[in-house]
C-alpha cells in the first residue's frame, strides 16, 4: 500500500496482518480520538450526567466478560450479574484493609474462581446446560447473600474512599475520580480483551462454539477452553462489581439479580455479540433506554388522564422496564442478531468507500 | 414418623406442579431442542387468566380453569407463530435467547394487568378438610394435585404411544430430517409442542391456585423450580420430568422441615431453604450426573 490513508479496503495478506489489532491508521486515529474525547467529556457534564456515564461503563465491562462465555464461546450465561455481585462483596468485605487497586483485582480473582466452578459441567455437557448452572448459580448466589449476616443480609454495606494519593475525594468530585478510574480500567481490560482473542486462545474459542468435535479432533480441549472462557467472564464481571461498589459507595444485593443478569445480556446482544464496540454500544443503548423509559414512567404517573384509565393496583413503572428490556431483545435477535456493531460496520463502510458503493 | 409422612405427602403435592409445568418444557426441549425460559410466566398467565374468569367472568371454577389452559396453550403456539419461527434455521443460542427476552416481555405485560402486585386466591370450590388416616391428613386441594398429575399423565402417555400427533412429535424428536423426510411437519409439531406447554404450565398454575394463593414472584418463582426438576429427571425424558419433579418438590417440603435449622445453625439466618435447595440440586446433577435419572447420554460419531 502506497498511501495508508488511502485505503478503500481490507488488504491483509498474511495471518500476522489478520491478527493485528489495527487494520489501518485510521482506525488508530479514530481510537486515539475517541479515547481524548471520553477524557474530557466529563468536563461538559453535570454530577448526574457522569454517573449515568460511569454505570455505561461498568456495564461495559461485565458485558465484555460476558462477550468472551456468551459471545465467543457460545455459552449462554444468565449470573453475570452474581459475578458482578461476587466481585462487589468481596471488595465490599476488604475494602476497609486493602487500598482499591489490590481490592478490585482481587474481587476479579474471586470470581474467576466461582466461575471455574459453576462452569465445571463444560468439560461435560454442551452450552445448553451451562444457562441452567448459571441460573442456578445466580439465585443460590441471592439466597446466601440474603441469608447471611456477615453480608447485611443483603442491605447495604458501605463503601468508603474518600482519599487518594492526597486527593480528597468527596461529594463534588466522587463521580468524576471514580469516572476516570473506571475508564482507565475499561480501557486496560478491552486492551487485554483484543489481544486475548485475536491470537490462539481466542481462535480456539471460536473453533470450539463452532463445532467442537471438529475443534477436538484438531488437538483443542473443548472443556478446557470453556472452562477458561467461563473463568475470564466471570473475572470481568467481578472486576465490573467492585467499580460499581466504589462508585456507589455501597453494596446492596439488589444490583445483582437475575432481572439484571438478563439487562447485561440484552446488553451484549443489543451490542452486537462478540465486539468491542458492541460492548460500549449495547450499555450506553440500555442505560439510556432505561433512563427514558424511567422519565416516561414518571411523566405517566403525574398525568392525571393516564392515572385515570390505569386500574388500580398497577405500577406502569415496574412494567415498562421489562416489557422493553424483552422487546430490545427479542426484537434484536430477530431483526439484527449483530446487533448495533452491525449499523456501526455498515456505517463506517459507507464513509471507507465513499463515492462507491462497496 | 407421623411428621415425616405427612411432608412426604405434601411435598409429593407441590412436586406434582413441577411435574406438570415440566411435561410442557420437555416436549418444547425434546422437539426443538430450545430451553424455555418462559415457563414460568407461562405458569403465572395461567392461573391468573383463571382467576380472571373465575372471579371476575363469574365463570364455574373448572370451566374458568378449562378456558384458561387453552387460551395459554393458545399464547404458546401464538408465540411460536409469531417470534420462533422466524429463528428456524439460526443458531440455538439465539432462540433460547428469545425465550429468555419473551419471559421479560410477559413478565411487563403482567404487571400491566392488576395482577403484577398482590395477592390472590381461588373461590373456595373444593370442600374444606381432607382425608384423615391414621393422624396423616391429605387435604382436598392436595388430592386434587396428584390427582390432577396423574390425568395428565394418563393423557399424556396415551397421547405419544397412540394418537398420530403424538407420534409424529416423537419422531421429530427422534431425528428431525427423518421426520420430514416421511412426511412429517416439523412446524407443526413444533407448534403443537409449544400449545401443549402452555396447556401444562396453566394446569401447573391453576393447581398452585388449588393449593396455595397465586402472586406472580411465586408463580415464576415455580417456573425457575421446573429447572432443576426437569434437569434431575434427565431434560428430554417425560418420565423424568414427573419423577425430578416430585422428588423436587419433597426436597423442598423436607428442607424446610429439616434443613432451616441446620442453615442457622452453620450462620445463615432466616429460613427458606426450600428456595435454594432446587438450585443446589441442579447444580450438584450438572456436575455429576448432568443427564439427569432418565435423560438420554449423548453419544456424537463423527
Amino acid at each position: 500500500m502506497r498511501n495508508p490513508w488511502a485505503q478503500t479496503g481490507n488488504y491483509r495478506t498474511s495471518y500476522v496482518q489478520d491478527t493485528t489489532i489495527f487494520a489501518n491508521y485510521r482506525e488508530i486515529v479514530s481510537v486515539v480520538l475517541l479515547l481524548v474525547a471520553l477524557c474530557v467529556l466529563p468536563m461538559f457534564l453535570e454530577r448526574s450526567q457522569v454517573l449515568v456515564l460511569n454505570f455505561i461503563l461498568i456495564y461495559a465491562i461485565a458485558v465484555l466478560g460476558l462477550n468472551i462465555t456468551t459471545g465467543y464461546a457460545g455459552l449462554i450465561s444468565v449470573g453475570q450479574a452474581a459475578f458482578m455481585g461476587v466481585g462487589a462483596y468481596t471488595v465490599a468485605l476488604s475494602a476497609p484493609s486493602l487500598p482499591f487497586w489490590l481490592t478490585i483485582p482481587l474481587g476479579g480473582f474471586t470470581a474467576a474462581i466461582i466461575g471455574l466452578i459453576v462452569g465445571i459441567p463444560s468439560l461435560r455437557v454442551k452450552h445448553l446446560y451451562l444457562a441452567l448452572a448459571t441460573l442456578a448459580f445466580q439465585e443460590i448466589f441471592v439466597w446466601v447473600v440474603g441469608r447471611s449476616p456477615a453480608l447485611a443480609q443483603g442491605a447495604a454495606i458501605p463503601v468508603e474512599m474518600r482519599n487518594f494519593l492526597g486527593l480528597e475525594i468527596g461529594f463534588r468530585n466522587h463521580n468524576y475520580f471514580w469516572y476516570y478510574v473506571i475508564l482507565f480500567v475499561l480501557v486496560l481490560m478491552v486492551i487485554a480483551w483484543r489481544n486475548l482473542l485475536r491470537g490462539k486462545y481466542g481462535r480456539a474459542l471460536i473453533a470450539v462454539r463452532d463445532n467442537d468435535r471438529a475443534a477436538d479432533a484438531m488437538g483443542m480441549d473443548p472443556g478446557r477452553t470453556k472452562l477458561m472462557a467461563f473463568a475470564l467472564g466471570a473475572f470481568y464481571g467481578g472486576v465490573a462489581g467492585g467499580l460499581l461498589a466504589y462508585m456507589q459507595r455501597a453494596v446492596v444485593v439488589e444490583e445483582f439479580t437475575l432481572s439484571r443478569s438478563v439487562a447485561l445480556l440484552a446488553m451484549a446482544i443489543v451490542g452486537g455479540l462478540g465486539t468491542v464496540v458492541g460492548s460500549l454500544l449495547g450499555p450506553a443503548f440500555i442505560e439510556f433506554l432505561r433512563l427514558y423509559v424511567e422519565r416516561l414512567s414518571e411523566w405517566m404517573k403525574s398525568n392525571a388522564f393516564i392515572q385515570s384509565i390505569t386500574p388500580a393496583g398497577v405500577d406502569v413503572a415496574s412494567a415498562l422496564l421489562p416489557l422493553s428490556f424483552g422487546l430490545v431483545i427479542v426484537l434484536f435477535l430477530i431483526f439484527e442478531p449483530r446487533g448495533l456493531y452491525n449499523w456501526w460496520r455498515l456505517l463506517r463502510s459507507y464513509f471507507r468507500t465513499w463515492p462507491f458503493r462497496y | 414418623m407421623v411428621d415425616f409422612v405427612q411432608n412426604l405427602i405434601s411435598g409429593v403435592a407441590v412436586g406434582c406442579i413441577y411435574a406438570l409445568a415440566g411435561l410442557g418444557f420437555v416436549l418444547i426441549y425434546k422437539s426443538s431442542r430450545v430451553i424455555n425460559f418462559a415457563n414460568g410466566q407461562f405458569i403465572a398467565i395461567g392461573a391468573f387468566v383463571a382467576y380472571a374468569l373465575a372471579v371476575w367472568g363469574k365463570l364455574p371454577v373448572l370451566l374458568a380453569a378449562l378456558l384458561a389452559m387453552l387460551l395459554t396453550a393458545g399464547l404458546g403456539f401464538l408465540l411460536e407463530r409469531v417470534f420462533l419461527r422466524r429463528l428456524v434455521g439460526q443458531p440455538i443460542i439465539s432462540v433460547i435467547m428469545v425465550t429468555i427476552g419473551l419471559a421479560s416481555v410477559l413478565d411487563g405485560l403482567m404487571y400491566l394487568t392488576p395482577f403484577g402486585s398482590g395477592n390472590f386466591t381461588f373461590p373456595q370450590f373444593l370442600p374444606q378438610g381432607g382425608l384423615s388416616l391414621g393422624g396423616i391428613n391429605v387435604s382436598y386441594p392436595q388430592l386434587l394435585a396428584i390427582g390432577f398429575t396423574a390425568v395428565f399423565l394418563v393423557l399424556f402417555s396415551w397421547f405419544f404411544q397412540r394418537s398420530v400427533l403424538g407420534v409424529s412429535m416423537r419422531a421429530v424428536a427422534d431425528d428431525q430430517m427423518a421426520a420430514m423426510s416421511v412426511g412429517v411437519s416439523v412446524q407443526r409439531v413444533f407448534a403443537l409442542a409449544w400449545a401443549v406447554a402452555g396447556l401444562t404450565a396453566a394446569a401447573a398454575g391453576i393447581v398452585v391456585g388449588a393449593v396455595s394463593g397465586l402472586n406472580q414472584d411465586g408463580l415464576i418463582a415455580i417456573g425457575l423450580a421446573v429447572f432443576p426438576a426437569v434437569i434431575l429427571g434427565g431434560l428430554d425424558s417425560v418420565p423424568g420430568a414427573v419423577v425430578g419433579g416430585i422428588i423436587i418438590g419433597v426436597l423442598q417440603s423436607f428442607s424446610t422441615a429439616y434443613l432451616d435449622g441446620l442453615f442457622s445453625q452453620i450462620g445463615l439466618v432466616g429460613g427458606g431453604s426450600q428456595y435454594v435447595m432446587p438450585f443446589v440440586v441442579l447444580l450438584v446433577m450438572l456436575w455429576f450426573k448432568p443427564h439427569g435419572l432418565f435423560g438420554t447420554e449423548e453419544i456424537e460419531r463423527v
